[in-house]
């Protein structure tokens, strides 16, 4: 007890999400660790259990399916069970399991697995604050303060997808910080940084998109925030 | 991001904006940002925006979901399959 990467309590794959032998590595499928014994098992209803409405929500953001968050938190919780010895004592056990979540996740989501980071920070939040601009403009920012925006965007990030999803999710749903989500995503910061605002850009531009359905945006300035009834 | 200047233009404290709300910036820079957005009458529409699309975003958590007990049972049903002794 415990083994693994020790300092941040994570599974030792998780560094390598999204490879087939990080999968394997992190969980042999039909065996269970030698070193449970009955003290570690109720440290891990103890620490790791009481986490599952967290775990639960997580997959149901990231799924948007009820039965598939349900398949997701059964397999989180028999994987992180699994894992146990390798989690350090101590540390963050909501982080690593919300890890171990997303790894299953992605393990159900193959093909979304595909993606390259090519985008800079900088430049999605130039990007951002640009449309914005625009926003003032043509009067689709009145959205913000005319409407209760939390069911567009749950919407929006329904449809919101990956990678951009998690890392919206972990640092604006579940309050995680740069850093702890690098380590669940098993990125680096700068790539959680671009993907948080890629994923918040495009969240703006769906609301952009909700804004001029709702008739929230007019083609002169002086018309600005008559909704088209 | 770790450089220390008592002035940054606009272009600079749009590009750490985000950064600047997330509180992931050094004191420095956050102090940087800060004084800048005091001034700048271009670039504090675009902070209490985001600041707006934050809160709404943070508002779409769905922190009232719970796990239903019968997904709670299956749970534990598979981890005493798996060897859970408690």
């Amino acid at each position: 007890m415990p083994g693994g990467d020790g300092a941040l309590g994570r599974p030792p794959s998780d560094a390598d999400v999204g490879t087939k032998e990080a999968s394997e590595r992190l969980v042999p499928e039909t065996s269970v660790s030698p070193s449970t014994t009955r003290e570690e098992d109720v440290r891990f209803e103890s620490e790791a259990l009481p986490f599952i409405d967290d775990v639960y929500r997580f997959a149901l953001s990231l799924t948007r399916d009820a039965s598939d968050a349900d398949d997701i938190v059964q397999e989180t919780f028999l994987r992180a069970y699994r894992s146990w010895h390798t989690f350090q004592p101590g540390s963050d056990a909501r982080r690593w399991l919300f890890t171990i979540t997303r790894n299953v996740f992605l393990r159900s989501r193959e093909r979304e697995r595909r993606h390259v980071d090519i985008e800079d920070g900088d430049v999605e939040a130039l990007t951002t604050f640009a449309t914005h601009g625009q926003m003032v403009r043509d009067g689709s920012d009145q959205i913000l303060s005319r409407i209760d925006l939390a069911p567009a965007l749950r919407r929006a990030l329904d449809e919101l997808d990956e990678p951009f999803k998690s890392a919206v999710l972990l640092v604006d749903l579940e309050d995680q910080s740069y850093e702890a989500a690098a380590q669940i995503l098993g990125v680096p910061i700068g790539t959680v940084r671009s993907r948080l605002f890629r994923g918040r850009r495009i969240l703006q531009d769906k609301l952009i998109t909700y804004a001029r359905d709702a008739g929230f945006t007019t083609a002169q300035r002086g018309q600005r925030g008559t909704k088209d009834d | 991001m770790t450089d220390c200047n008592d002035e940054i233009d606009c272009r600079t404290a749009v590009q750490k904006l985000w950064d600047y709300l997330d509180d992931e910036l050094t004191p420095e820079r956050m102090g940087d940002v800060r004084r800048h957005l005091e001034r700048c009458g271009s670039c504090l529409p675009h902070h209490d925006y985001a600041r707006v699309f934050l809160a709404a975003l943070s508002s779409a958590k769905e922190s009232e979901a719970r796990a239903p007990e019968t997904l709670r049972r299956r749970v534990m049903e598979t981890l005493r399959a798996a060897g859970l002794n408690t």
